[in-house]
């Protein structure tokens, strides 16, 4: 009878297969990252320098 | 006139360095952004503006000890000139930098400035984003003690609950700001991360819930890598419903989208979520299937690690079918590349399932062939091993957890 006993013993040690591997990659959102841009602050301070060279050519005429 | 040539100079190096990275090309933007520096500017504004681009491209080349100097440097700079929204955005980007440092505790005061000033100036967009954040924090928080126990989604210690609740409080007044907002895509991304709180949490409905949404804006955008993440988060939520079929066909559809996206780590991931599902649902031939797959890929990637667990899973498949040679020759590889990686946990396995194998063969093995007995063996739970030697990234996340019988009785 104990033979009987551990035969079902084994077979969960042998087969293993609820205690399985389960992959958990937990797939996240990116990340949201605050954005500063020269570009734009570039084009109205262009536009200032722009209009400053002109007018000093002008006035240099 | 000097003068006038170095600040010319200085915003020509700072615009390509934003063309580049706006392009995708971080790494050359980040030359052009350092020389703009060397140069240098009278102007703090464009400084600034150099400076928080800095810190996000080193951001995104995942060079945080770089990108947490410039953001700060961005912050002194932002409350030295009195730009309150510059300091705002400044602290934002120190925040989400210090969260993926490890550093909870100081991201948290960053990214609740970051929430304070947007509400002073009545941002509304900029309160939402601060929210995410914030949300993104707790949760990182949460994982990162919960992850570095042995514990199942649902079964967390008080402190871990406390930041996933947290987590997903914060989500959810976001999703209110951006649903007022009409912004579809942070809709998305709140869904998405507020389905991962509730999943770790334990509350797998909402999970699928949130993760549904995640999937219809994702589909609304064409947004296949958004898709394909939505796939597989319900694919995780479902096998914790004990739906294994729906969880099933989720994998498969993060497969079939993986193959699209040509991501052969993903496409390996998704063979070995499959794999598992289809050994919880006792079909053992597809799930040999699947892990062959997965460790054809993983061979492929030359990811030991990776080709560790599949043999180790291929080894139980063949068991459970009764076919113990090849049950035999996966474990032995299994114990090969457990003591290549120095997984001992591994090696302890792969020693048991190879002597409990000789024995229904009926081989005779020698006493230094280190037969264990069952009190040596600590656990079938690898969660706890920290193996990094060959891993791939995707494997990073890759989480081992046990799957009681007794739970797997109450699902059915």
């Amino acid at each position: 009878s104990s033979a009987s006993q551990q035969a079902p013993e084994l077979q969960s040690k042998v087969v293993p297969s609820k205690q399985i591997l389960h992959s958990d990659s937990m797939e996240m959102e990116p990340e949201t990252m605050e954005t500063k841009s020269v570009t734009e602050y570039f084009s109205k301070l262009h536009m200032g320098s722009a209009i400053y060279s002109c007018t000093t050519k002008r006035r240099s005429k | 006139h000097v003068r006038y040539r170095m600040e010319a100079s200085c915003l020509e190096l700072a615009l390509e360095g934003e063309r580049l990275c706006k392009a995708g090309d971080c790494r050359a933007g980040v030359s052009f952004f350092e020389a703009a520096v060397q140069v240098g500017t009278e102007d703090l504004k464009t400084l600034s503006a150099i400076y928080s681009q800095l810190g996000n491209a080193y951001f995104y080349l995942h060079e945080y000890a770089k990108a947490l100097e410039y953001h700060h440097h961005d912050l002194t700079l932002a409350r030295t000139i009195g730009d309150q929204l510059g300091e705002a955005k400044a602290s934002g980007n120190l925040g989400n930098t210090l969260k993926v440092l490890g550093n909870f505790e100081e991201a948290i005061v960053c990214c609740q400035r970051h929430l304070d000033i947007s509400r002073d100036l009545g941002d509304k967009v900029g309160e939402a984003r601060a929210l995410y954040n914030l949300g993104n924090v707790y949760h990182s928080k949460g994982k990162s003690v919960a992850c570095a126990g042995t514990h199942d989604p649902g079964e967390f210690p008080d402190d871990v609950k406390t930041a996933l609740r947290k987590a997903a409080d914060y989500y959810q007044e976001n999703l209110t700001i951006v649903t007022e907002l009409g912004d579809r895509a942070a809709q998305g991304r709140a869904y998405g991360n507020l389905g991962n709180t509730h999943y770790l949490l334990g509350n797998f409905r909402s999970a699928v819930t949130a993760h549904e949404q995640r999937l219809l804006i994702a589909k609304e955008f064409g947004d296949r890598a958004a898709e394909r993440r939505a796939y597989s988060n319900l694919g995780n939520a479902y096998i914790f419903l004990g739906e294994f079929e729906t969880a099933a066909e989720y994998y498969k559809k993060t497969l079939q989208l993986a193959r699209q996206l040509k991501d052969r780590a993903v496409e390996a991931q998704a063979c070995y979520s499959l794999g598992n599902t289809y050994t919880l649902l006792q079909d053992y031939e597809k799930a040999i299937d699947y892990h062959l797959k997965h460790l054809a890929i993983a061979e492929e990637l030359n990811d030991r690690i990776g080709e560790g667990r599949a043999c180790w899973s291929l080894g139980n498949a063949c068991t459970a079918l009764g076919n113990h040679d090849q049950a035999m020759h996966y474990a032995e590889k299994h114990l090969d590349i457990s003591r290549e990686v120095g997984d001992k946990t591994g090696e302890l396995t792969a020693k048991l399932n190879l002597s409990d194998l000789q024995m229904v063969l009926g081989l005779s093995f020698s006493t230094n062939n280190s037969m264990m007995t069952e009190n040596q063996i600590p656990d079938y739970n690898l969660n706890g091993t920290k193996q990094r030697l060959g891993r791939r990234h995707s494997m990073e996340k890759l989480e081992l957890m046990k799957l009681t019988p007794e739970k797997v009785q109450d699902w059915n």
